[in-house]
């Protein structure tokens, strides 16, 4: 069995509470919890720092509803792979502002595990592993990317 | 947020003019999306409120040293959880007012699955969709997550594979949900007993449903008769 690398992953919420839970979900399902942000300024400097395989982005942050804009950067300029986990699934952009997916709240500890391994999987291999796990929902874009093209984007 | 106030119409018999009835047009359609705003924030509000309370009963329980204190916030923590998974599909479809009965089941089986570990049980799924009041989300999501619950812990033993079948089918005034499994058996096995026993006496209550659990040889088979 080969040994991967631990995906790293930088949590941006701004309830510091529920960071720290997802950021001990997180450890359990194999990954490496590098960092927490609450604001945009702060997702930025950390992305640009740490070189996270994985951000995780809820859209209200401490400076407002900038979860957004701040993807869109994280992605565009910093070149990583965003994931938003919010409770407006409905009010993000049809294209993700270049996230890969979303993962709704509520969210259950074993939604957030399945779409960790899920998301490891597939971005290491560059393939998804079969049809997302329920509670994760693929951008268009990324599932197209991934052999996801002719197939629903959530289950 | 304040909402304005729609322009009242003429009360005599006069007919409105078409320039009113266009102003009175635009104030309504205003006020229509303060609410439909408001309505959202807080949906949203509710939303991030559970996984507030589901991490901070989380995080306390892995703090807790004491076995019999872990169980209890682990415990009470799964049905926050519940309650969640009936809130994360509200507000998704086109009538705000009704929940999908088939995918509140799907959630809860594949939650309830994925917690526990147990990948050796084979599930099974037959669902037919059947639309509720929304209100019925989180007694429905509570009631279904004792019963799956008590299957899990009860029905294999440990490293024994099985199978859970679940199916929702509509009958004339019911939706009926049936809960199976090939284990044990209940004659091997308890009857929810306890808190759980409780919560799906009080769930059934409320949500003027019936729900029988017999001897299935093999296993244990649970309805649940909803009115539609």
């Amino acid at each position: 069995m080969t040994i991967h690398t631990p995906m790293s992953v930088l949590i941006v919420e701004d309830e510091v509470l529920l960071a720290t839970e997802l950021g001990f979900l997180v450890q359990e399902a194999g990954c490496r919890d590098v960092g927490h942000a609450m604001s945009s300024g702060e997702a930025l400097a950390l992305t640009g720092a740490l070189h996270p395989d994985l951000v995780l982005v809820d859209v209200h942050l401490s400076d407002g509803p900038t979860g957004i804009d701040v993807t869109r950067r994280i992605v565009n300029d910093c070149h990583a792979v965003a994931l938003f986990m919010t409770a407006n699934v409905l009010r993000l952009p049809a294209d993700f502002a270049g996230a890969c997916g979303v993962i709704g709240k509520p969210y259950s500890e074993h939604v957030v595990r399945a779409a960790l391994r899920y998301l490891e999987i597939a971005l290491r291999t560059g393939m998804a592993p079969g049809l997302p796990p329920v509670g994760l929902q693929l951008a268009p874009a990324w599932a197209v990317r991934w052999g996801l093209a002719e197939m629903p984007l959530s289950a | 947020m304040t909402t304005s106030q729609p322009r009242p119409l003429a009360t005599d018999s006069r007919p409105v003019s078409r320039d009113a009835a266009q102003l009175r047009t635009n104030d309504l359609e205003r006020a229509l999306a303060e609410k439909t705003t408001l309505l959202h924030e807080v949906d949203h509000r509710v939303k991030n409120n559970l996984q507030l309370i589901s991490s901070l009963l989380l995080l306390q329980a892995r703090r807790a040293d004491d076995p019999t204190v872990k169980r209890a916030l682990r415990s009470a923590q799964s049905r926050v959880n519940a309650v969640a998974i009936a809130h994360r599909r509200l507000f998704q479809g086109a009538d705000p007012g009704l929940f999908d009965v088939s995918d509140c089941v799907r959630d809860m089986v594949g939650d309830a699955i994925g917690t526990s570990g147990r990948g050796d049980i084979n599930v099974r799924l037959d669902l037919e969709r059947a639309d509720l009041p929304a209100s019925q989300a989180a007694p429905l999501a509570l009631l279904l997550g004792e019963l799956l619950g008590n299957v899990i812990r009860h029905a294999f033993g440990v490293g024994e594979p099985g199978q859970l079948s679940v199916s929702t089918t509509t009958e004339d005034h019911f939706v009926r949900i049936e809960i199976a499994d090939n284990g044990v058996g209940l004659s091997a096995t308890e009857s929810i007993a306890g808190f759980g026993g409780t919560i799906v006496k009080l769930m059934c209550r409320q949500l003027h449903a019936e729900c029988e659990t017999v001897d299935a040889n093999p296993g244990v088979r649970s309805v649940i008769r909803l009115p539609l």
